[in-house]
C-alpha cells in the first residue's frame, strides 16, 4: 500500500468513527508502550478533501495512586488510540470535538458553578483541576473560543463535546505543531499526565526536498509523573517518556529506535514536556553525528544546516535528517549536557533511547508529497528591517521566592511596571496595531532558565543564546538562559511582524515552562486592527 | 582543644552579661544548625569559637540525633539560643525528623529530642520554625501547619503543651513566627499576615488576619521580627525588589503595615534588628546580598542605608543566603555573619564589615570570608551566644 492510500484509508476511518457509534468509549486511558521495547510512530488521523474530523475524549487513570494518566483518546481504525498525530495540509479544516471526562479529583471536592444555566466553555466560569481545553501550539489560527483561545476557555468534566473548528492558513508554514492542554490551573498536571500530540501541517519537502520520500519518524517527549512525585514535586530532576515510553536510566529503560543500517531518516521531534530542556544528540561509539536541520518551530529554516546538538525548550520541535548507524555500531539519542542555571533544576546528561541498526528493521512510512490542489506552499517569509521597526519594548522574566523550594511567585512584566502574576481577568499588557514591526528585548532577571514562548504568532529571533543567528530564524519559542550572577542580565531580542492582514486579536506569551506560566509568568497583548 | 581555645577568644564586652547568666565565661560562640537532609550519619549542629577580630574558629560539630531538609523557608529560624538564669540553650529543629534537638551551651550535648503530636509527623518539608517567648518554646511544623507550644524545663528540655493548627487566608501554613511579650505574630505562605495571644501559653488566635500588601503583586511575607518594645513589627519577604513592612502592633494587634522598598536587590527572606534597633539587617535570600536600612523606634520608620555586593561564590559556590546574624549583642552588632546556602552540603558562613561614611552606610565582605562550614551542611539558619538580648 502506497503511502497516499493508507492516508485515505486513515482519513475515511478518522471520519467515520466516534466513540459514541463505532466504537466503545473505555473507561480509562489505554495502555501504553512497555519499556525497551521498539519505538513506534503515533497513530495518525489525516485530513481528506480539505477536512479532518476527530473526536478526542481526555480520560484520567489511577486517582489516588501515582503515576496518574491523563490521555487524550481518539479513534483509527476501529481501535482506540492515545494522542494521535493530525494530518492536514495548508488550507484544510479541522474540526477537533473533545470531550472532557477526567475523573483524578473526586465530584465532592470539586469547584462548581453555582449557576443552574447551561455551561458555557467559552465563558471561563469556575473551574477544578480536572477543567481543561485545548491550545494548538503554534498554529497561526485565531485566537477566538473554538480555534486559538486557550486562557479563558474551561470545559468541565461534565460538559458535552466542545467544538473546535478552524481552517490552517493557506500560507500557513509547512512543520511540526502540538496541542495540548492550557487551563490554568491544571494544564501541567495534564501535560505531565501525558495529554499532548502532534499536528503536522504537510509540504515539508516543498521547502526542503531532500526530506521527500525519507522515512518519517515522529518522537515525542513528554515528562512522566513518578510513584513518588507527590512527595517531590515539583521535580528534583526531569524524567522522560519517549513516545509514552518510559526512559529510567536507573531502571536501564530506554526506548529502542530501530533502524535498518545506514539508513537515512526524517525526524520530527517534539518536546511535549512542561517543564524539561532537551540538548539532544546521535550518539554513534561515543562521538556526536552531525544532522541535518530543515525546520525548527513548525517553520522550514532558509538553508538547512549541520548541528550536533538539537536544544529544544520545553513546546519546542525540531525537524533533521539523521543517517542511521552502521551495523553493529553502540548507537545512542543522548541528552548532552546543558545548563538550566544557578537555581535551575538538575537537567544531567543521559541516555534517552538506544538506536538500534538492524538489518530486519521495520522503517517507518515514507514521507508522503502533499498538495496537488494547486496550492502554493509558503515556506519562507521575509523579516522587515530595521526600517520597519515602529518600538523597542523591553521586558523581564522574574522571580520572587520566600525558600529554597518557595513558594515562588513567577513574573514577565514589561519594563517600567511592578511584577505581578498573570491575571486573565485583567486588561492585556500591551497593546499594538495591525501594521506595526516590533522589536521586544526579553532579560532573565533569575538564576533559572526560562523559555519565551508566543502563542500563535512566529517571531524572527534576532539574538538569542548570547548568540546572532547567521540569518534570522522564524521561532515560535526561545530559551532565555539564567543569570549567572555577575554582570549584566542575560537577553533575547526578537521581531514581530504584525502588518499581515489577520493580525489582529487577543495573544498570550508566557514563559513556556508550564507551572511557571501557571505561576504567573503569562502576559497578553491585544493587536487592534 | 577546641574548647580551649575558645576560652581564650571571649571578648570583653560580652563577659559581664554571660556571666550574669551562669553560663560558664569561656564561651563566644555562632552555631549553626547544619540541617543535614542524609540519613546517616544524623544531621549536626555546629559550633565555631569567635576571635577577637571576628573571625571564626571551627566548625565543632555535635549530632542532632535526626535529620534535616537541607533547605525549605528563608523566614524561619531553624535555630534558637535561649538564656535562662542559670544556663543557655541551642534548640534546632530537625525537619526531616520533625522534632526539636535541645543542647546545654556548657556541655555541647544533645539533652533530648522532642516531639509534638503524632499529627506533626508529617514531612515538614519547608523547615520546622522557632521562637521562644517567655517560657516557651514555639514551633512551626510546615508539614502538619500546626504551631506547637513547648514549656522549658532545666537541663535544655523541652515538655510539649499543646499545638494549634494554624492556616492563612487562603489556608497558607504558618511561615515566619516572632514573639514579643504575650504577642505572637506570624507570617503565612499565601501571604497573610496575624497574631496570637500567647499569655496562656498556648496561642490564642486574634482576629486581625490580613494579607500583606502587595501580595496581588510581587510581595509574599515570610520573614518577621519585633521591636523589643513590642510596638512595631518588621516583615520581610520574596519579591523582585528589596521591600519590607513595618505594621503597629502596640495595641495588642496587627494593623495594616507600611511599604518600604529598599533597593533593588532580590528579596527580603530575612530581617533582623540590630541590639541597638537602629538598623534592619535584611538577608537579599535570593540575591545574594546583605542589605542594612536606618530604623527609627520610635516612629517605626525606615530609610535607606546599604547593600553589599554580591557576596564571593554567588552563584558558583551557594545560591541563596539565610538569616543575618550580629557578632556582638549590642550596638549595631559588630560584624555580621551570614549562612551561605549550598543544596549540595557545601555551606559556608559569609562575613561583612558595616561601614560609617557621610550619614550612610556600606556592607562589605571582609578578607576572610567566607569561613567554611561543616561537612554537609546546607545552612540557612544560625545563631551567635550571647545573644540579642530581646
Amino acid at each position: 500500500m502506497t503511502r497516499a492510500t493508507s492516508r485515505q484509508v486513515l482519513a475515511l476511518v478518522a471520519c467515520a468513527i466516534h466513540f459514541s457509534s463505532a466504537t466503545a468509549q473505555p473507561e480509562d486511558c489505554v495502555e501504553r508502550a512497555s519499556p525497551n521495547s521498539v519505538v513506534e510512530n503515533p497513530p495518525e488521523l489525516v485530513a481528506s478533501a480539505g477536512s479532518l474530523k476527530v473526536a478526542l475524549t481526555m480520560r484520567s487513570q489511577e486517582m489516588m495512586e501515582f503515576p496518574l494518566k491523563v490521555c487524550l483518546l481518539g479513534a483509527a481504525n476501529g481501535k482506540i488510540v492515545e494522542a494521535p498525530t493530525l494530518r492536514l495540509d495548508p488550507a484544510d479544516e479541522l474540526d477537533l470535538s473533545l470531550t472532557n471526562r477526567l475523573t483524578y479529583v473526586a465530584s465532592s471536592e470539586q469547584t462548581t458553578a453555582t449557576s443552574l444555566a447551561p455551561h458555557d466553555p467559552c465563558t471561563g466560569g469556575a473551574t477544578a483541576t480536572t477543567s481543561t481545553n485545548i491550545d494548538f501550539d503554534g498554529l497561526e489560527i485565531p485566537t477566538t473560543c473554538h480555534q486559538g483561545e486557550s486562557s479563558t476557555t474551561t470545559i468541565e468534566n461534565s460538559d458535552p463535546a466542545f467544538h473546535y473548528r478552524f481552517r490552517i492558513p493557506a500560507k500557513h508554514p509547512p512543520g511540526l505543531y502540538w496541542y495540548h492542554p492550557h487551563r490554568l490551573g491544571s494544564a501541567t498536571l495534564q501535560l505531565d499526565g501525558g495529554a499532548s500530540g502532534i499536528l503536522i501541517v504537510g509540504g515539508m519537502e516543498k521547502a526542503h526536498p531532500e526530506v521527500a520520500g525519507l522515512p518519517e519518524r515522529i518522537l515525542v517527549f513528554r515528562q512522566r509523573l513518578d510513584e513518588d512525585e507527590s512527595d517531590t514535586w515539583p521535580p528534583e530532576d526531569y524524567r522522560y517518556s519517549l513516545n509514552f515510553q518510559t526512559i529510567s536510566p536507573a531502571e536501564e529503560q530506554w526506548p529502542v529506535i530501530q533502524m535498518k543500517p545506514g539508513v537515512k531518516e526524517f525526524w520530527r521531534v517534539a518536546n511535549a514536556s512542561a517543564q524539561g530542556f532537551l540538548a539532544l544528540q546521535i550518539d554513534y561509539e561515543g562521538i556526536a553525528q552531525p544532522v541535518n536541520l530543515v525546520a525548527l518551530d513548525g517553520v522550514p529554516v532558509r538553508t538547512s544546516r549541520s548541528l550536533e546538538t538539537i536544544e529544544l525548550p520545553p513546546g519546542g520541535r525540531a525537524e533533521f535528517i539523521v543517517n542511521g548507524p552502521a551495523l553493529g555500531q553502540k548507537a545512542r539519542l543522548i541528552q548532552a549536557r546543558f545548563d538550566t542555571g544557578p537555581t535551575g533544576i538538575d537537567n544531567a546528561p543521559r541516555q534517552l533511547a538506544q538506536i538500534v541498526a538492524a538489518p530486519s528493521a521495520r522503517e517507518p512510512q515514507a514521507l508522503a508529497t502533499t498538495g496537488g490542489r494547486g496550492r502554493v506552499f509558503r515556506t519562507t517569509r521575509t523579516m522587515p528591517d530595521n526600517r520597519f521597526v515602529t518600538k523597542v519594548r523591553r521586558m523581564y522574566l522574574a522571580e520572587a521566592t520566600n525558600g529554597t523550594m518557595g513558594p515562588a511567585r513567577f513574573f514577565l512584566t514589561l519594563e517600567g511596571r511592578r511584577p505581578a502574576a498573570f491575571d486573565p481577568h485583567e486588561p492585556p499588557a500591551v497593546t499594538i496595531h495591525v501594521g506595526a514591526v516590533e522589536d521586544w528585548v526579553i532579560a532573565n532577571h533569575s538564576g533559572d532558565i526560562h523559555a519565551f514562548h508566543v502563542l500563535h504568532r512566529h517571531f524572527f529571533l534576532l539574538q538569542g543564546n548570547g548568540e546572532k543567528p547567521a540569518e534570522p530564524e522564524l521561532r515560535d519559542t526561545v530559551t532565555v538562559p539564567a543569570w549567572d550572577g555577575v554582570g549584566p542580565y542575560p537577553e533575547v531580542r526578537i521581531r514581530l511582524d504584525f502588518r499581515v492582514p489577520g493580525s489582529a486579536g487577543v495573544f498570550e506569551f508566557q514563559d513556556q515552562i508550564s507551572n511557571l506560566a501557571e505561576a504567573g509568568m503569562m502576559a497578553r497583548f491585544r493587536v487592534m486592527p | 582543644m577546641k574548647k580551649s581555645l575558645i576560652a581564650l577568644l571571649l571578648p570583653a564586652c560580652c563577659a559581664g552579661q554571660v556571666a550574669a547568666s551562669g553560663v560558664p565565661a569561656a564561651t563566644h560562640f555562632l552555631v549553626t544548625n547544619d540541617d543535614v537532609q542524609r540519613q546517616d550519619p544524623p544531621s549536626t549542629v555546629s559550633f565555631f569559637a569567635i576571635g577577637q577580630d571576628g573571625a571564626l574558629a571551627g566548625p565543632d560539630p555535635v549530632s542532632t540525633g535526626g535529620n534535616g531538609m537541607a533547605g525549605g523557608f528563608f523566614g524561619i529560624d531553624r535555630l534558637v539560643i535561649v538564656v535562662n538564669r542559670d544556663e543557655a540553650c541551642v534548640f534546632a529543629s530537625n525537619a526531616q525528623s520533625e522534632n526539636i534537638a535541645g543542647f546545654d551551651v556548657r556541655e555541647r550535648k544533645l539533652t533530648g529530642l522532642f516531639k509534638g503530636t503524632v499529627d506533626d509527623i508529617k514531612l515538614a518539608r519547608a523547615g520546622v520554625g522557632l521562637a521562644r517567648g517567655g517560657d516557651y518554646l514555639y514551633a512551626t511544623f510546615s508539614g502538619s501547619g500546626n504551631i506547637a507550644a513547648f514549656r522549658m524545663r532545666p537541663g535544655c528540655k523541652l515538655d510539649f503543651s499543646g499545638e494549634v493548627h494554624a492556616g492563612g487566608l487562603s489556608g497558607g501554613i504558618a511561615e515566619g513566627l516572632a514573639i514579643r511579650g504575650k504577642l505572637m505574630v506570624v507570617t503565612y505562605g499565601d501571604g497573610s499576615l496575624g497574631s496570637f495571644d500567647v499569655s496562656n501559653g498556648l496561642p490564642v488566635a486574634h482576629d486581625d488576619m490580613r494579607y500583606a500588601p502587595g501580595v496581588r503583586e510581587d510581595f509574599n511575607p515570610g520573614a518577621v521580627d519585633i521591636t523589643r518594645d513590642g510596638h512595631y513589627a518588621i516583615f520581610g519577604g520574596g519579591a523582585t525588589q528589596t521591600e519590607v513592612q513595618v505594621a503597629d502592633i502596640s495595641s495588642g494587634r496587627l494593623a495594616t503595615p507600611t511599604v518600604y522598598k529598599l533597593g533593588p536587590a532580590w528579596g527580603a527572606g530575612s530581617v533582623r534588628l540590630s541590639p541597638d534597633e537602629r538598623l534592619l539587617y535584611v538577608s537579599n535570600s535570593a540575591g545574594g546580598r546583605v542589605t542594612a536600612a536606618f530604623f527609627d523606634k520610635s516612629t517605626g520608620k525606615l530609610k535607606k542605608g546599604c547593600t553589599s555586593a554580591p557576596l564571593k561564590g554567588f552563584y558558583k559556590s551557594f545560591t541563596y543566603i539565610g538569616a543575618v546574624a550580629t557578632e556582638l549583642p549590642s550596638g549595631s552588632g559588630g560584624l555580621l555573619y551570614v549562612p551561605e546556602f549550598d543544596s549540595h552540603g557545601g555551606s559556608r558562613i559569609g562575613i561583612l564589615r558595616l561601614g560609617w561614611s557621610n550619614g550612610g552606610c556600606s556592607l562589605s565582605e571582609t578578607m576572610d570570608s567566607p569561613a567554611r562550614g561543616s561537612s554537609g551542611a546546607a545552612l540557612l539558619s544560625i545563631g551567635v551566644y550571647p545573644p540579642r538580648p530581646f
